[in-house]
Order: C-alpha cells, then structure tokens, then sequence
C-alpha cells in the first residue's frame, strides 16, 4: 500500500502534471494533423525527456503517444487521410459516415472507445505485466535470443509490405547496431576510422531522420492535401452510451484482440486495428453494411488500436523488447531514466511500475475531454497549411536531434536516415523493421553470443528447451513462409501452365 | 525515387558480401570461439540471401502500390497518377541538405541565422510565399531558441546574433 502512495505522489508532482498536460495537447495536435504519426510526435519529444525527471519523461511519452493514436482518427474521418498509420484501418468506414452526415457520431465513436480500450489495456498491463514477470525470471539467455528475433520477425510480418524487403530492412538495422564498440568483445566494428562512429550509431537520430526528417521529404514530392471544409459540430458524446450497450461484443472482442496483438513483440497498433476491422466484418451479422459508415467496424478497430498501446508495454518492460515502434522509443527513454527492463523491475522499482500504471489510467481519462475540445478545434487545426508546419518540424529535428548529445555529428545522421528512410518507403523497404533492428540490434547480439560461448558454439542448446524450441520453431516458421508462398504460386502456376 | 527490384536486390547482395567479408576480418578474442565476427558474418549471409530472394522477385505478390489523396472528396488514386510537384526530385533533397547546412555553420553563423535559413527555405520549397517564408524565419527560430536554450538548457551558439536572454 505504501507503494501505491508512493506512486500517486510521483505522479501528482506539478512537474509530472504539466508534462501530462502539454504532452497531451502536443499528441492531439501533431497526431491530427495529416503525415505527422504517433511515433514521429513520441520520437521528437525524446530529445526534451533528457531534461525531465524519470516520471515526468514517461508520462509525457506516453500521454503523447496514447493522444496522438486517437487524434489519428480526426483526419481519417474529416478528410480521409489518417493521420496516423493506426487509423488507416477505418478511415474510410469513418469517412462514410462524416459523408452521411454523421460526424460527430463518428469522431465520438473513436474518441469514446479509444479511450475505453486504453483503460482496458492498462488494466491489462496491471494484471498480466506482474504474472508474467515470475514467469519470465526462468529464462535463459537461449529463450531472451529467441524472443528478440521473434518479435524481429513479427515486425517483418505485420509490415504489409514484401516480407522478404522487411526482413532485409531489419537486418540493415541489425547492421547500423553493430557500428562502434559497443559489442561483447568491445571491438571497434565498420567505424572506417572516424571517432564520431567508435559509440555506435544513436537511436534518436536514427528515428528522427527515418520518421520525421523522411516525412518533409515525402512532403515535397507529393501535393498538398485537399483542405477541410468549415464546420461546427453537435454533441461529439452523444448516443456513445447507447453505443456501448448496443456492440459490447465488438467493444470486448476489440479490447481483447489489442491486447493479445500488443503483447506480441514486434507487432502494434498499426496491426490490431487492421486485424479488429477485418474480425469485425468477418463475424458481423450486417457484413454487407461495412464501408458504408457503419458504427460496428469503427467501435472494435478503434477499441484495438488504443488497447494495443498500453499491452504494448508488457513485452518492453519485461524483456526490453518493443512492443512496437513507440514502445522502441519508451524502451530508450526507460534506459536513459535508469528503470532498465526486466523482470526485476515489479519488485526494484514498484512504485515507479504502479506510477506507470496511474500514467495511462489518467491519460485515458483526460483524452476524454481534452478530444472533446481538439476535435472542435480541429476545423482551425487541420487548415493549417504543410508550408507553415514542416519547416518547424525540419528545425526540431536538427536542434532536437543535436540536444541528445551535443554533438553535430548527431545531425548529420540525422540527415542521412532521413535519405535512408525516404529511399526504403519509396522502394517498399518497411522503415519500422529497420528501426526496430536499430533498437534491438545490441540486445539480441549480445544473448546470441552469450548463448554461443555457454554452448562452446554448438547451435544445438538453442533448441534444448521446450520454450526456446517453440519460439524457435515460430520464428523460422516466419522466416521461410515468403519462400514457400513464392514456391507455392510458382508450382500453381506451373501447372495451370501446363493444363 | 523508384529502383528497380533487381537492382536493389544486387546491390543488398553486395552489401551483405561486403559485411561478411569485412566481419571476418575482425580479430578474434583470444581463448575463445566466438567473437565480434559472428554476428556481423550472420547479417552478412542473411544480406547475401535476402538480396538474391528480391532480385528474383521473392515477396513481390505481397506488395501494395502507394496511393495519395488526390481530390476533396477524399478519393485515392495511384501516387504515380497525381499531377507531379514541379522539381519534386530537386525539392525532395532540400530537407537533409538543409540539416547538413546546419550541421557545418551553425557554430560560425549561430543558431538564429542558421535556423531561419532553414524554415524560410523549407517554407519556399513547399510552396510557401516570400511573405509566409519570411513571418516564419522571424518567428520560429526565437521560439525554438526560447525552449531548448533557455527552458532545457541545450548549448545553442550564439554567433553572428546572440539573443538577449
């Protein structure tokens, strides 16, 4: 009990407040606006957590984060851009209904259950993070390999793009890891000679340039987006309650799903609102109705997706595996701030766990009415023009990025991921695969070789263990499907061919 | 800007052949097996494998064209059937070479010269009229400054024109 006390006091410090309220307006905003993600608002505020107590940098990563998936579907319904990539699932069952005339229905469908689906992800987090814990203090450095490359994999998978390119952009991260000394044998790898490089290549830079820096980019090439039309809207609550009593199968089935989904490692919000959406549709009585501005595919996907952030966590704060690519940041964040993951974390350092946990309750709670007040501002918001925000967004980037270290080397990387990132989305190279690699890359190196030198080199003991052996078996599972499908057309091919 | 799969494919290979070799070269750590070599070998190889695999067209049926929003009504279309951006390819590079800009004068010219270069250039660049570029190369950088200098104490440089807080 003295812990949870303790835990409310961190979290009502002032510091710790205002950082929750203005990263929530930051998330509102910079998810509203079309292009600008989730990750890319969580990855330019990191630079600013180096400078907030433990409490306060988490608060704000995951305040923003949480507005930013909502503040998505502003856009999504208003104009039919997601404003994140979370939304794209529904954006056009969103828009169908703004087309009816129902927008407001709409925009409160996705707030309401949005927030719903947060709280029931945290309340997730809270029973399963602990259980799991116990159970994660019996691995060995065998299962740790096994479950960084699955959740690797995972990222691969769920790219939506070719997997092979996915699996290549992973390990193109795995390779910018292995840069500099920061390896089991302290050598000095790939640096060509230049000091800037014997640390490694930083992670912060890495994503700002392949999220944010690679998104102006985008900007250039492409016109701007069409504008929104002027328009006031009714009650944004209205009839949610209804709602909610007329679909808790959906609503439940959402918030499950978006659990499940962010507990795997490696695979986010971005997925469990594609999966909700589809369930939705497949086990709908009224299927025929979907696309047409339906509440029921909205109410599960927007659910999921919200649900998905906070189980996210599980995996990250247990493992050090990222959930997803927001998780990847908080994992940076969590490192930085001392709560280094692991299973010791819910008995070292409780009261910041339980403080966490108070994080994303309020979080959830605030999105509320703060999404209340951003969605009627959203007509003057979303008419912002892209020439007035990207040149902002260029100079947070450079001075955020230099912040991380003071050093311009920093910005310098900055610049080059941004050409990376640009290059790999044009030419269907998932970016989140390369980043996740980035992240990853140390951690799964270092169990790797951990697991060779206690198995004298043998690749056998990798297999031994029953939990080892089923990660495995998945992971290869992952790895070899785009060959058998490749195969498989070909045969099919062959023999149409033939007959 | 657009490379074909086989040259991607190729030049991953070649890549991956060259991390292979360049990680075997690495000096091992003596009384043991494994070293630093293993893993960078390990990418290497699966570089080598995944290049070969793009290259012929391994994954290919699983990729999605890009689309944009094109009109008001929120109708998608392919991104290659959109109007281009006139000197989209010129355009597309000015971010990063605006961050190497900053990267090699800040520390002569300082921060507040720098930076409205920057934002009245990428301001220009996306359409953004001398009017517009110019209220936001006044506004912006002060700002910025405003936060990281003063509020998180970031080490901005002064230069030509130090701000008087």
């Amino acid at each position: 009990m003295s812990t949870f006390i303790e835990a409310w006091q961190m979290v009502l410090a002032p510091d710790v407040l205002l950082a929750i309220l203005l990263s929530a307006i930051y998330g509102l905003v910079v998810g509203s606006l079309p292009g600008l993600s989730a990750t890319m608002a969580t990855a330019l505020l990191v630079p600013v957590t180096f400078y907030l107590s433990p409490i306060a940098a988490i608060a704000t990563i995951i305040t923003a984060s949480a507005m930013a998936i909502f503040s998505g579907d502003i856009p999504g319904c208003l104009l039919r851009i997601p404003g994140t990539p979370a939304s794209a699932a529904y954006t056009d069952e969103a828009y169908a209904m703004t087309r009816k005339g129902q927008p407001e229905l709409a925009l409160g469908i996705c707030l309401w259950f949005s927030a719903l689906g947060g709280v029931f992800g945290t309340l997730s987090l809270i029973i399963m993070a602990p259980l799991l814990a116990e159970f994660a203090l019996s691995f060995s450095t065998f299962e740790y390999f096994w479950l960084a490359f699955l959740g690797l994999m995972c990222a691969t998978v769920v790219a939506r793009s070719s997997p092979v390119k996915a699996i290549a952009a992973m390990l193109l991260g795995l390779l910018i890891a292995c840069v500099g000394i920061e390896n089991p044998a302290g050598t000095p790898r790939f640096t060509f000679g230049m000091t800037d490089l014997l640390g490694g290549i930083e992670v912060i830079p890495a994503l700002v340039g392949c999220f944010a820096v690679a998104e102006v980019m985008r900007a250039m090439s492409v016109p701007e987006p069409p504008q929104l039309a002027r328009r006031k809207f009714g009650s944004i609550l209205a009839g949610q309650w209804k709602l909610t009593k007329e679909y808790p199968k959906q609503q439940a089935r959402g918030n499950v799903v978006g659990i499940i989904i962010g507990v795997l490692p490696g695979a986010g919000a971005d997925m469990a609102a594609w999966v909700s959406y589809a369930m939705a549709k497949r086990f709908s009585k009224t299927p025929e109705k979907f696309g047409t501005g339906h509440p029921e595919g909205l109410i599960e996907a927007g659910a999921s997706n919200n649900a998905s952030l906070a189980s996210g966590w599980v995996p990250s704060l247990l493992f050090g595996i990222p959930g997803d690519t927001i998780t990847a940041i908080a994992i940076g964040v969590l490192y930085m701030k001392g709560l280094n993951p692991g299973p010791t974390l819910f008995t070292e350092k409780a009261s910041s766990m339980y403080a966490l946990y108070i994080i994303f309750m309020l979080g959830n709670i605030i999105m509320i009415p703060l999404g209340i007040i951003m969605i009627r501002l959203a007509t003057f918001i979303l008419r912002a023009k892209r020439y007035m925000i990207m040149p902002v967004i260029v100079l947070l980037c450079a001075v955020g990025s230099f912040a991380t270290g003071n050093n311009l080397f920093l910005v310098i990387s900055v610049a080059a991921f941004g050409c990376i990132g640009y290059l790999m989305e044009k030419n269907g190279f998932p970016v989140a695969a390369l980043v996740l690699g980035i992240v990853m890359g140390n951690m799964v190196e270092t169990h790797f070789i951990t697991s060779l030198i206690k198995s004298d080199g043998s690749l056998l003991p990798f297999f031994a263990r029953p939990v080892s052996a089923t990660l495995a078996a998945i992971t290869i599972g992952l790895m070899v499907w785009p060959l058998a499908v490749w195969l498989y057309k070909k045969r099919t091919q062959a023999t149409a061919a033939a007959a | 800007m657009h490379i074909p799969n086989r040259a991607t494919g190729i030049g991953l290979a070649v890549l991956g052949a060259a991390v292979a070799y360049g990680g075997s070269l690495l000096p091992p750590v003596p009384g043991q097996q494994v070293g630093p070599n293993v893993f960078p070998m390990v990418i290497g190889i699966g570089l080598v494998l995944c290049g070969i695999a793009i290259a012929i067209g391994i994954g290919k049926s699983f990729e999605e064209p890009e689309e944009v929003v094109a009109s008001e009504d929120g109708a998608h279309v392919p991104a290659d059937a959109v109007a281009p951006v006139p000197h989209a390819a010129l355009k597309t590079i000015v971010p990063p070479l605006l961050l190497l800009f900053y990267a090699f004068t800040v520390d002569h010219l300082g921060f507040i010269p720098t930076a409205a270069v920057m934002v009245a250039t990428t301001c220009f660049a996306l359409g953004g009229t001398w009017r517009s570029a110019l209220i936001l190369a006044l506004c912006a950088p002060p700002a910025v400054h405003l936060v990281f200098a003063k509020l998180l104490r970031v080490p901005l440089p002064p230069g030509l024109l130090p701000i008087p807080w």
